[in-house]
């Protein structure tokens, strides 16, 4: 389990990789997301948090797209990824959500062999020519995923026979492969027992070393341990986004106050 | 407001008690219920495979007669071996074993013991080997079909009759008087007598509707104004009447010749046959009385000196003549090559690698196996992707709206449409517009894959949709395009659900035979089919067809015809499951 101290969590610097402005979502006729600004900075892990059905699985899923799926859904607003307007008509969403990757709630692995897992996403997009090099690249996921040493010897077995934690690091593991710029999780650790879970944040913890991590969650205690910013949702819209330490210690707004205390949500 | 706080007694009661032994019972009942349907579906399936394999039984034989044949190098010339008269060959083979047949029709009769297509393969044997030319050799021609069924016991079985007399005979040209010192052909008698009863009840019978008739009419009559046609209706009445009283007269006479002992009957062709066997001589009884009996020379005997009960025999036919196709000639004929030991039967592959034919013993499946094979083929090659293709495009890409609504609602209804509206949708469309040759498993399997498409539409759809959208998020999360999504993890994990709904709807098409008659595969087509612009015929119209033909051997062909339809069925579910196995393995 990560324990950082106060130091660690400092953001060296302010360089914003995705930018969000005045960001509306509906479903039908449901207002899901009411007018959010927020921006996630590169090389940072970034919680949000807030009660059920608060919107900030609907507001991660519109960072890559993945809301295009719903036919109801509908975004309005401006979403900057390095600048670029990513709801754009020239992006490709294909490849936008090749340059931001996904980790789901549920583990949901291909019912393929554990290598062919990883190495889709490099295939799909030609990201190496060789065998040789997306063996390498396989190798290095699953290692970045802290999978390797479990799996390196059945890399042909589904990847389906592996248990919960293993499964949801292949994600993770399948996720990196694709080389993203921004790693979207929707709640990973929520299918998984405590020992899994602090795998997966270790890892979480590693990968902002080198990617723009945004994390949903609904454990508190799971902000504060992995992340440096923190977004608190209520109703559709950020009530408060601020350093994790002070959103924990000294909150602005009395609603976070009340979240986070356990008064509500 | 009820108090909740005492509801909880409730559990304890005897009410409760009664509730739950009522739900047990309703559980038993249910199972029951389970376990009869179970079983009489059961028991149905099993009776109509008991009907058609019995039946199919009798083709897995065929019989044959083996005769010794001359080929002379008059009839067949050694040079052109294949222009031989190979028919005449067959008939001289049957005279030269009953040269006692000299009338026309006995020659007929005599010449139907064999099959037409043995003269086929006489000749192919006689080109495969020219060195038969001029010389005696047995050969073993094909049996008819009615003397193969004969040998089946099909058309009755010579049954030996006790008898304890002497037989003295004399013989005038065909005809035979028989007599026996004991009663021998008194019970033979008896055996006449009580048909006589049956024939005298009949006559009643139609005495009675005459009766009715007159009846009826003379009410009618009574009713009547006086004038014309109350005239008319008594002279009917009275024609009704005059035909009773000449039909009772007729069973009268029946029961009086019944009922008066002795005296002489014939044996008709509607009573059992009773044949003697004496000195190598086969006779067939026409006039029967107590003492003696006159008969007809079938194959004269060798001498006609009294003898012991020892070296004669009586054998009946329970099976009227009129009733079968054999006649009592044909029968003793066979019987007397069968005593030659010139009968045999062996596995009948004839059935197995023939097309169709008019004759049943000539007729084989192989033709309509290979039709089905190549219209399954056109359907398949049609139908699978067309319908899988569509169903990916409604479940994965079409917008819902209320055009797709709409096409939901048509596919389903065109599930629902009749197979001979397909048809005629085929003849009108596929032949007349497009001119897909008549008769072609081409146009077949293209009508049979208008059918199939509903089918694999809707179990292809029902498959896409079972698989859990986490794995199209799977995809697209890490930048798959909707194709890739579809074609490389959704389209294979609804394949095994997708091949299921294609198998039972092609298994469904394979037994179609309504639309297949409309454009045409319902001809007579003997060669077998080699592609899917030839004529041909399907299984299930060679069963329609054969099961018209009023020929006793092609109920049995039909049968068998059945048999070869639910292996096909089988073989075809085999692969199905053979290749829904080898998916799911490697994924």
């Amino acid at each position: 389990m990560t324990n950082q101290t106060l130091n660690d969590r400092k953001v060296g610097h302010q360089d914003v990789k995705i930018a969000a402005k005045g960001v509306d979502v509906f479903y039908g006729s449901s207002h899901a997301i009411k007018h959010v600004d927020v921006s996630i900075l590169d090389k940072t892990v970034t919680a949000f948090i807030g009660p059920s059905g608060c919107g900030k699985s609907t507001f991660l899923r519109c960072l890559n797209r993945m809301n295009d799926t719903i036919s109801i859904c509908k975004v309005t607003g401006d979403i900057l990824l390095d600048g670029k307007d990513i709801y754009d008509r020239e992006v490709d969403p294909v490849q936008l959500r090749a340059k931001v990757g996904m980790v789901f709630q549920k583990p949901n692995p291909f019912p393929k062999s554990i290598y062919d897992n990883v190495a889709y996403g490099p295939r799909i997009h030609g990201l190496v020519a060789t065998k040789p090099d997306l063996d390498d690249v396989v190798e290095q996921s699953l290692k970045r995923a802290a999978i390797w040493n479990e799996v390196k010897d059945r890399l042909q077995d589904p990847g389906t026979s592996l248990s919960g934690g293993q499964q949801q690091r292949l994600c993770i593991a399948r996720a990196i492969a694709t080389a993203p710029e921004v790693l979207l999780m929707d709640e990973p650790c929520s299918a998984l027992d405590p020992i899994a879970t602090a795998q997966v944040e270790e890892l979480i913890d590693d990968l902002r070393s080198n990617y723009s991590v945004v994390i949903v969650t609904h454990s508190m205690q799971q902000a504060a341990r992995v992340s440096q910013k923190t977004a608190f949702f209520h109703l559709g819209i950020i009530v408060e986004y601020d350093d994790t330490t002070k959103i924990f210690t000294n909150p602005t707004d009395q609603r976070t106050q009340d979240y986070i205390t356990g008064r509500f949500g | 407001m009820v108090d909740m706080s005492i509801l909880s007694s409730h559990h304890g009661s005897k009410a409760a008690a009664d509730r739950s032994r009522q739900r047990h019972w309703a559980e038993i009942r249910l199972k029951a219920y389970g376990i009869a349907a179970i079983s009489i579906a059961g028991l149905a399936l099993v009776a109509l495979l008991w009907s058609v394999f019995t039946k199919a039984g009798l083709v897995l034989t065929e019989s044959y007669l083996t005769l010794p044949v001359t080929i002379s190098a008059d009839e067949v010339d050694p040079a052109a071996p294949n222009t031989g008269d190979f028919n005449g060959l067959r008939q001289q083979a049957l005279r030269a074993a009953f040269p006692q047949v000299e009338d026309r029709a006995g020659r007929r009769a005599l010449s139907d013991l064999t099959s037409g297509g043995s003269t086929f393969d006489l000749r192919d044997a006689v080109v495969r080997d020219p060195a038969m030319i001029g010389k005696t050799v047995p050969f073993r021609f094909l049996a008819s079909d009615d003397v193969d069924l004969y040998l089946k016991g099909e058309f009755g079985t010579l049954t030996p009759a006790t008898h304890s007399g002497r037989l003295s005979m004399t013989i005038t040209g065909d005809a035979a008087e028989l007599f026996s010192t004991a009663n021998d052909f008194g019970v033979i008698l008896a055996l006449t007598k009580s048909e006589l009863i049956e024939q005298a009840r009949f006559q009643r019978r139609q005495a009675a509707l005459q009766e009715n008739g007159r009846r009826v009419t003379a009410e009618n009559a009574a009713a009547m104004a006086d004038g014309a046609a109350k005239d008319a209706a008594l002279a009917q009445a009275q024609t009704f009447a005059t035909e009773r009283d000449r039909l009772a007269g007729i069973a009268d006479g029946y029961e009086a010749r019944a009922a008066r002992a002795g005296g002489t009957e014939e044996l008709t062709s509607s009573v059992a046959s009773v044949l003697i066997r004496a000195q190598g001589g086969w006779f067939k009884l026409t006039e029967v009385s107590l003492t003696g009996a006159r008969a007809q020379v079938i194959v004269p005997p060798t001498s006609t000196d009294e003898m012991g009960p020892e070296s004669w025999g009586v054998l009946v036919n329970d099976l009227p003549e009129a009733s079968r196709k054999l006649t009592d000639a044909q029968i003793v004929w066979v019987e007397s090559l069968r005593e030659r030991g010139a009968v045999d039967s062996s596995f009948n592959w004839r059935f197995l690698s023939a097309g169709d034919s008019r004759e049943a013993e000539l007729a084989g499946v192989w033709g309509a196996v290979v039709g089905s094979f190549w219209t399954m083929l056109v359907t398949f090659c049609i139908a699978f992707p067309i319908g899988v293709l569509a169903a990916i495009y409604l479940e994965e890409f079409a917008p819902k709206n209320w055009i797709t609504d709409l096409i939901e609602v048509n596919i389903n209804n065109l599930a629902a449409v009749p197979s001979i509206v397909y048809g005629l949708l085929g003849l009108a469309v596929f032949l007349n517009v497009f001119g897909v040759p008549r008769s072609a498993p081409l146009a077949g399997g293209m009508v049979i894959a208008l059918m199939t498409v509903p089918t694999i539409i809707i179990a292809s759809r029902a498959s896409i949709r079972a698989v859990p959208p986490s794995i199209r998020d799977a995809a697209l999360g890490i930048g798959a395009s909707k194709l890739q999504t579809s074609f490389h993890h959704v389209l294979p994990l609804a394949m095994p659900g997708i091949l299921t709904g294609t198998i039972i709807g092609m298994a469904h098409a394979l037994g179609e035979t309504a639309p297949l008659i409309m454009i045409g595969m319902v001809a007579f087509i003997v060669d077998i089919p080699g592609g899917v612009l030839e004529p041909a015929t399907a299984l299930p119209v060679q069963v329609y067809r054969w099961s018209d033909f009023p020929e006793r051997a092609f109920e049995a062909k039909t049968a068998a015809a059945i048999c070869v339809l639910l292996v096909f069925l089988i073989l075809m579910n085999a692969i199905a499951v053979f290749l829904r196995k080898r998916f799911e393995r490697r994924w």
